[in-house]
């Protein structure tokens, strides 16, 4: 699905990733954790395309295409997704209306005819249920006046809607209490499949025992510093990330 | 002949009918203050930015002739789907065929103004150049010595006004240059409500200036709606100075629309002459090529306990220039007084140039003001948000300036007109 290698990116001039190392297989689910200032969001910026940040060495394979070279429109319209940590709200652009230029800009791109409204509509309604979204969010301007939980929920049903092949979830537990947490993370379980993969971004382990992945890695100044699986996550929960501070200082 | 000549020249051909003329006798005084004023020239503080010298030079012809028939003019694009009471006005005089007459409250007059001097007599002396000063504006003299005609709209006591009226001021520069002066006068009593929308535009290549005035008054109790569209495409000036007088309690909500024009200059004065006002001006100016927009505006408190809101914003693209000069003056008697301004501008050529000077002038302490001007490109975020959804650079651009225009338009309380306008600033974007 997405290969990583040696990434390195800054941002004015401070060196933020310092040679990640990445591989991601189709269904796999991968969880990246890591102290805050780490640098995961700083990934997720990265690979889906943000211009402030520059690349200075590394390459990433995206189903066989060069991805640093797509704009970050055409890194989407190849099947990347982002759910943002801080979804930002658009007024004036309706839900709607964003959903089915997105879609269409989408299909236009694989030489597809443009859905028709009403086939869009019945589609959208479908998602709306099976992603249990309310109604009255999607007729609203975007994101305009959701609640954090609100915002994070129309992050996985854009991802229903859009239907990427690789899902980068940027802290999408935070600033969630547990229902809200609990029904984003049923949205992203009914997503999983055997094609799709994810790399889910977290600095807690609690939203790992609704998400469980498939690996986990641990993200500390701009590299990845250990990987497990599952477990690893819980380990980091007990005992937190000193250990693994400690270990990298002790090393260098 | 110059402009300046041209001017005497009409102003001696209404003299020597001022049997026939039924504004003979305030043209006088108004010209004597013309000729002392003139037009004024960017050495006026007011007027830094806003050229006429070209307008001196052009070669107008003050005539109503047209060639255009009613459905050459409903063809314009004169809104005609818009279900409302129309007055259509080409080179500044009445065009009947086109009036449409919907309300069945027989006490609402809606008539062209010299008709009005004429059987309203008493109404019309009551209100007419009470609210404006020419003594110090020279296109305020000038309208007034050469005015053409215009609207009279009168809605007495506690009368409701059931549908809008729409005032259209069609430009014919097909066969010649055009010079007009159009005077409208509304009053809306105590307790009366009405919605009027000014609506321009022009066809035709050959240049015009249209100098409007409009005086607005609004009794105790009363509501306006009042929304201005300027689309007068081609080698158009215009120039409009609106004057709104407000007395207790009333509601004025007032959206300017301009989205169109060679060179446009508008003066908006609102006067809250009682307590317990709310006034709202909302305003939205799309320039482009070489086009210039300014808007003037003075929102004076002079009573306790009233609101106003003013927003202003702009998209500028190509060389286009645009001016807000936006004053809000406090009264000292004026407490408890809430006041809000904000322009906000959209760059999207480095060529293009905008001038914003937000004013406040305090003279009461138990007030709230705040004003603000920001000039910038789009939002960073926003784009970036709506790419990484796989929509384009050029369309994410397009969803972002039409919800910062449209925002604007829906201002204005007819579903049907915003529709309409919503795709021109789309067309236009
Ligand atoms: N726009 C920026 N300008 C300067 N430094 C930045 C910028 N964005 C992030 N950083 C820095 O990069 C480091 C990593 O940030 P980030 O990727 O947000 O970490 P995380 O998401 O792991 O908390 C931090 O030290 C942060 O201060
Ligand atoms: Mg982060």
């Amino acid at each position: 699905m997405i290969s990583i290698k040696n990434l390195h990116a800054s941002i004015e001039g401070k060196s933020i990733l310092n040679g990640i190392n990445l591989d991601i297989k189709p269904g796999e689910v991968h969880a990246i954790m890591g102290p805050n200032g780490a640098g995961k969001s700083t990934l997720s910026s990265v690979l889906a395309g943000r211009a402030d940040y520059t690349v200075t060495a590394g390459e990433v394979n995206f189903m066989g295409k060069d991805l640093l070279e797509l704009s970050p429109e055409d890194r989407a319209r190849e099947g990347m997704f982002l759910a943002f940590q801080y979804p930002v709200e658009i007024p004036g652009v309706s839900s709607t209306n964003f959903l089915k230029t997105a879609i269409n800009e989408k299909r236009k791109y694989h030489g597809q005819e443009p859905m028709e409204a009403t086939d869009f509509l019945k589609f959208m309604r479908s998602k709306m249920e099976e992603m249990e979204m309310d109604k009255s969010l999607t007729s609203r301007s975007l994101n305009e006046g959701f609640s954090g939980g609100e915002k994070k929920r129309n992050e996985v049903f854009q991802m229903a809607m859009l239907e990427p092949k690789f899902c980068i979830m940027d802290e999408t537990d935070s600033g969630l209490d547990i229902d809200a947490l609990r029904l984003v993370s049923a949205g992203v379980n009914k997503l999983r499949n055997s094609e799709r993969s994810f790399l889910v971004i977290t600095h807690y382990q609690r939203l790992l025992d609704y998400i469980v992945p498939d690996f986990v890695h641990v993200l500390y100044k701009g590299r990845i510093v250990k990987s497990g699986d599952a477990s690893l996550a819980k380990e980091l929960e007990v005992k937190g990330y000193d250990w693994i501070k400690q270990e990298v200082e002790a090393a260098v | 002949m110059t402009f300046l000549e041209q001017i005497k020249n009409d102003f001696n051909l209404y003299a020597a009918q001022a049997t026939e003329d039924s504004f003979s006798d305030l043209r006088k005084n108004a010209f004597a203050t013309f000729e002392k004023l003139g037009v004024p020239t960017t050495q006026l503080e007011e007027w830094k930015y806003s050229n006429l010298r070209s307008v001196q030079q052009g070669n107008f012809t003050t005539s109503c002739v047209s060639n255009l028939d009613a459905d050459a003019l409903i063809k314009a694009g004169i809104l005609n789907k818009i279900i409302a009471n129309k007055l259509v006005f080409v080179n500044g005089c009445l065009f009947p065929e086109l009036s449409i007459w919907l309300e069945t409250d027989e006490r609402i007059v809606v008539s062209s103004l010299a008709q009005a001097r004429k059987e309203h007599p008493a109404t019309f002396e009551a209100h007419f150049g009470k609210y404006i000063n020419f003594s110090e504006e020279g296109l305020l003299a000038l309208n007034t010595a050469l005015m053409s005609d215009g609207a009279f709209v009168f809605v007495p006591e506690g009368a409701a006004m059931q549908h809008p009226l729409m005032i259209t001021n069609i430009t014919d520069a097909n066969e010649h240059s055009v010079f007009q002066q159009p005077r409208n006068l509304i009053i809306i009593e105590k307790n009366a409500s009405a919605t009027v929308i000014e609506n321009y535009m022009a066809v035709g290549v050959h240049a015009s200036f249209t100098n409007v005035v409009n005086e607005i008054f609004v009794g105790e109790n009363g509501q306006l709606e009042h929304y201005k569209v300027q689309r007068a495409a081609g080698e158009t000036y215009h120039a409009n100075y609106t004057q709104l007088h407000q007395l207790a309690n009333t509601n004025i909500n007032q959206v300017t629309l301009t989205l169109d024009g060679k060179w446009v200059r508008n003066n908006l004065h609102f006067f809250m002459n009682g307590q317990n006002c709310n006034s709202l001006l909302y305003g939205l100016y799309i320039p482009d090529g070489n086009q210039f927009v300014d808007n003037h505006s003075r929102v004076d408190h002079a009573k306790p306990n009233c609101f106003s809101d003013e927003k202003y914003k702009g998209i500028l693209k190509d060389d286009a220039v645009a001016v807000f000069n936006g004053k809000i003056v406090v009264h000292e008697d004026a407490q408890k007084t809430n006041a809000y301004q904000r322009n906000q501008n959209i760059l999207l050529s480095n060529t293009a140039t905008i001038n914003t000077k937000p004013q406040l002038e305090i003279f009461a302490d138990d007030v709230k003001c705040t004003h603000g001007a920001t000039i910038g490109q789009l939002d960073e975020e926003p784009m970036f948000y709506l790419r990484s959804r796989g929509i384009s650079e050029q369309e994410a651009r397009r969803l972002l300036l039409n919800a910062f225009a449209d925002d604007i338009a829906e201002k204005i309380k007819i579903p049907q007109l915003v529709a309409i306008l919503e795709s021109e600033i789309d067309r236009k974007l």
